[in-house]
């Protein structure tokens, strides 16, 4: 709980899929409304952010996609890159959230 | 309970998932045979749902090709299941083969898609569906909530919504569903691992077969065909054609939201990064772009020449972690026992291997 009033910023970048485009969302935990905040930071205790390893992958399967989400919390930084058949369950309504969120335009 | 033929017969079809393991796995072998020969059309769905549930919950796939095999050997056998936005495989059965259009349309282009993915396969390339030995053609669509994407998972194929802002629903492109269902073929036949060239080779033989759906299924000659992937896909708004174009690699869109097709025609542009596993869905721009020449040089059905000799490569000569130059040299080996050496089927080929770059 004690997290709860600090700021977050989180990239998230889904990779691979029929498509073959990427996609990028940028969220700031600062522009977001109260209760939303308040959600995001529910979802990031349950999936234990912090904790995941850097790397939860499977064996590649066709137009999947990947994920590669990066949490920075004042001074502490986790990347998790993860497969679309292995994402754990603690972590998909996170994963859910973030990708709901508006797209950010592509960079290339 | 299930003891005699009259008796299974008599059973009302259960709705899916209410008997999981306990009742298939005492189910003897020769028992279910025989209800998928004999009983009514509800029973053998059942029978079969009964099998794949099985089959899934042991892993061992090759049971359902056996009991497949048993039903209709030769037979087009589609199903299409609705996930009602869940992510949960395989759904509610909407429609099985023979059985009524849908109002869904989502239900009947995946139904008809696949129905032209077999026509290709069994009518040019003598192939029985997917494994050749007339597997069940599975189809989930409605999956996920504005999912962006279609995908084969090993055992049947799955389409999204689209969000609707980006992409539209995923069965709009008849090319997508070939592009899936030939990951299946792909699977069974040369493994092309899905990293690097292996995987970009994977993607192309994809698209390639895709495209080749499209252009059988509405009768075109090279000249006639749009060589596009996705056409319809990108939602209304979005600056681009399609996807991804065998023609002219690297154009079919551009837009603020989406970026440029990345795709490189020849092969001193290939990525050489570590996105979307090397690549794949980047660098299948140069295999594709070479069937395209050597399609157009030789001209008529794309399926009938060009299309039967990558059909054969991968069928037969290609190894699971294939290059792009073991390709090129295996569909000109292939072209020359076909057509003849240094006939004008051969030599299309290596001229078109050539100019993207992947061989002298």
């Amino acid at each position: 709980m004690k997290d709860e009033g600090k700021t977050m910023q989180i990239t998230v970048e889904r990779t691979g899929g029929f498509t073959g485009i990427p996609v990028t969302k940028i969220i700031d935990s600062k522009t977001l409304p109260q209760q939303e905040a308040a959600r995001l930071h529910k979802m990031m205790t349950e999936a234990d952010f912090f904790k995941l390893p850097t790397t939860i992958s499977s064996s590649p399967q066709p137009d999947r996609f990947q994920y590669r989400i990066t949490v920075e919390q004042e001074a502490k930084q986790h990347s998790v890159t993860v497969d679309e058949t292995v994402v754990p369950a603690n972590l998909k309504p996170l994963l859910n959230w973030l990708m709901a969120q508006p797209a950010q335009p592509a960079t290339h | 309970m299930i003891s005699s033929q009259n008796e299974t017969a008599r059973t009302p079809s259960r709705p899916q998932g209410t008997h999981i393991c306990p009742i298939c796995c005492i189910i003897p072998p020769h028992m279910s045979d025989h209800i998928l020969k004999h009983g009514d059309e509800k029973m053998q769905t059942w029978m079969m749902e009964t099998i794949r549930r099985s089959e899934q919950f042991q892993g061992r796939r090759e049971v359902i090709g056996n009991f497949a095999l048993a039903l209709s050997p030769g037979e087009k056998r589609r199903t299409v299941y609705d996930a009602r936005k869940r992510e949960t495989l395989p759904g509610k059965l909407v429609r099985s083969e023979g059985g009524r259009k849908s109002r869904d349309v989502a239900v009947n282009e995946a139904y008809d898609g696949a129905g032209a993915t077999y026509d290709l396969y069994h009518d040019v390339f003598e192939r029985n569906s997917i494994d050749d030995q007339g597997l069940r053609m599975d189809s989930t669509i409605h999956y996920g909530v504005q999912y962006d994407n279609a995908f084969w998972n090993g055992n049947q194929m799955v389409y999204g919504d689209g969000d609707g802002r980006l992409f539209n629903r995923f069965t709009i492109a008849i090319d997508v569903i070939g592009h899936e269902l030939t990951h299946g073929v792909v699977q069974y036949e040369a493994g092309l691992i899905y990293q690097g060239e292996s995987g970009a080779l994977n993607e192309s033989f994809a698209d390639v077969f895709g495209s080749l759906v499209k252009q059988r299924s509405l009768n075109q000659t090279v000249d006639q065909a749009d060589w596009l992937i996705g056409a319809g896909l990108l939602a209304p708004g979005i600056q681009g054609v399609a996807l991804r174009s065998l023609k002219e690699p690297g154009t079919a869109y551009d837009d603020p939201m989406l970026g440029k097709d990345p795709q490189p025609a020849h092969y001193s542009s290939r990525y050489r990064g570590s996105q979307d596993s090397g690549g794949v869905h980047i660098n299948s721009g140069i295999p594709n772009h070479a069937f395209y020449l050597a399609a157009m040089e030789v001209g008529g059905f794309a399926w009938e020449k060009v299309g039967k000799v990558w059909y054969i490569t991968l069928r037969d000569v290609l190894r699971s972690r294939a290059s792009f130059s073991k390709a090129a040299d295996a569909t000109i080996s292939v072209a020359g026992q076909l057509y003849g050496q240094s006939s004008h089927e051969q030599t299309a080929i290596r001229k078109a291997w050539q100019t993207v770059g992947v061989i002298e």
